[in-house]
């Protein structure tokens, strides 16, 4: 399973979505519901098959800006190859 | 603390235009007459809402005999449920399944029988598998998550590659692969089901090989059958812990085969709350915590895990409702799970049977199997 690719644009995947309401998110998908968060949760925020993978990096990046930016993009990338496996996140 | 329920399986209906020999509806079911009202469901799916569920399951039956299918749908992503359909497809026309997605359906499941249209029309008693082709590529033309289904037993296990190679060709989402269960209609045909031990580590093996090839692509869930597992299932996640049931007419239930329990009362959503229900009904409350349980669950360290098996399956074998499951490998009366693996494996029965091309009339005089009827 490959990291997202830079110009790649990250989406949620067919029959997933944001549930619930409140402070922390829900993604709901088939058989199954996950609870974000912080990070996670503004990570996929950002998913809405437009931003580009990179696009999504240097906004984290613009955000932490006391980490390692090399570090923040292996998390990203790391967070969405994860959600890719699961069939919750596609790009 | 009693948590709030996370889903919800609405069958809306036990009307089905298929037969499955290995169906999970009761024996006994609900006629049409007595099937519950539109605004009774819509109701309902708005106390699920408020009450925590996340997730509803509309099947049957097949839900499709429901006239009112897109208004129920239209109801539950109102209130904000996941939407689920669990469908044979049978009747499922392209413009029918546009109006159900339009009315903001998430999540579809296509049941398979077989790979071979003869084999798989054959458990189904009904000729549907060609329409359950062309529903899939339908389907794939919405953005909408799209599961297959397939439960696999004796009489198909053999070609279980073929099979995954097939679901792969409609390009799902995600595959489950499950054993049939013997509850209801598969406990009749439970001989002409059980896999042989060889069967199930060559399954095992098929499964895995596919989960790792699949890997990102098509998600891959599998259930093990119970009579082979050392422990038995967290059944429904507990007993009144994650999930609630309600029948075409309208009674809340534990799980699909709590009817088979002598001396339970269900409530009806016609005259009560779902909450009320959930918190309150004395079927949810019968086996809920550990007051019932006889050893050795009761000093088992696994007892917060697998809650003793399944209630129904422990009924059904043993006469007890509050007995261990018999599936367990510690439970005093797992001789009766031996004994029935001793036969599938041994003699004329470990053979597996190949799927012949006899007539489903022939099938039936051989008395392979019971077919699911229909209600009144």
């Amino acid at each position: 399973m490959a990291h997202p690719a830079d110009t790649s644009q990250p989406r949620l995947a067919a029959g997933c979505r944001w549930g619930g309401s409140g402070e922390e998110g829900t993604i709901l998908f088939p058989e199954g519901a996950i609870k974000v968060q912080g990070t996670g949760k503004k990570i996929l925020e950002h998913c809405d098959g437009q931003n580009t993978f990179l696009q999504i990096v240097e906004e984290l990046q613009k955000h932490y800006t006391a980490s390692d930016p090399a570090h923040i993009k292996e998390d990203v990338a790391k967070f969405l190859e994860a959600l890719h496996q699961k069939r919750i996140v596609d790009y | 603390m009693l948590s709030n329920p996370l889903a919800l399986i609405a069958e809306i209906t036990h009307r089905c235009p298929l037969h499955c020999v290995y169906c999970s509806n009761p024996l006994q079911m609900a006629g049409v007459q007595s099937e519950l009202a539109t605004d009774t469901w819509l109701r309902v799916w708005r106390e699920a809402a408020k009450l925590g569920v996340l997730h509803l399951h509309l099947t049957g039956g097949e839900p499709l005999a429901r006239p009112d299918l897109t208004e129920l749908i239209a109801g539950a992503h109102a209130a904000g449920l996941y939407t689920n359909l669990i469908t044979s497809g049978v009747g499922l026309s392209e413009q029918r399944l546009a109006s159900l997605v339009e009315a903001g359906l998430d999540h579809i499941q296509v049941s398979f029988q077989d790979s071979r249209e003869v084999a798989a029309n054959w458990i189904a008693g009904a000729k549907a598998h060609a329409h359950k082709i062309q529903l899939s590529r339908n389907i794939r033309k919405h953005k909408i998550a799209f599961t297959v289904n397939l439960v696999v037993h004796r009489q198909n296990l053999d070609h279980l590659e073929e099979m995954i190679s097939f679901l792969e060709d409609l390009q799902p989402d995600r595959m489950e692969i499950a054993h049939a269960q013997y509850y209801g209609w598969a406990l009749e045909s439970r001989t002409s089901l059980i896999p042989t031990r060889d069967q199930l580590e060559r399954a095992v093996k098929t499964v895995a090989e596919a989960e790792a090839r699949l890997s990102g692509k098509i998600r891959i869930d599998s259930v093990v059958p119970d009579y082979y597992a050392r422990y038995p299932k967290s059944c429904m996640g507990g007993w009144g812990r994650r999930l609630m049931l309600i029948e075409p007419a309208g009674k809340a239930l534990p799980c699909h085969a709590a009817g088979v329990i002598p001396g339970l009362e269900f409530d009806n959503v016609s005259a009560h709350s779902l909450e009320w229900i959930w918190r309150e009904s004395a079927a949810f409350r019968k086996f809920r915590g550990e007051e019932w349980m006889q050893e050795p669950c009761r000093s088992c360290d696994r007892r917060t895990e697998d809650f003793g098996g399944c209630r129904c399956q422990a009924l059904m074998l043993t006469g007890d409702a509050n007995a261990t499951d018999p599936t367990c490998s510690l439970a005093p009366q797992h001789k009766l799970i031996e004994a029935v693996l001793l036969a599938a494996n041994s003699g004329e029965q470990g053979t597996s049977r190949p799927i012949t091309t006899g007539s489903l009339r022939q099938v039936q005089e051989q008395g392979l199997w019971m077919y699911r009827t229909n209600p009144e």
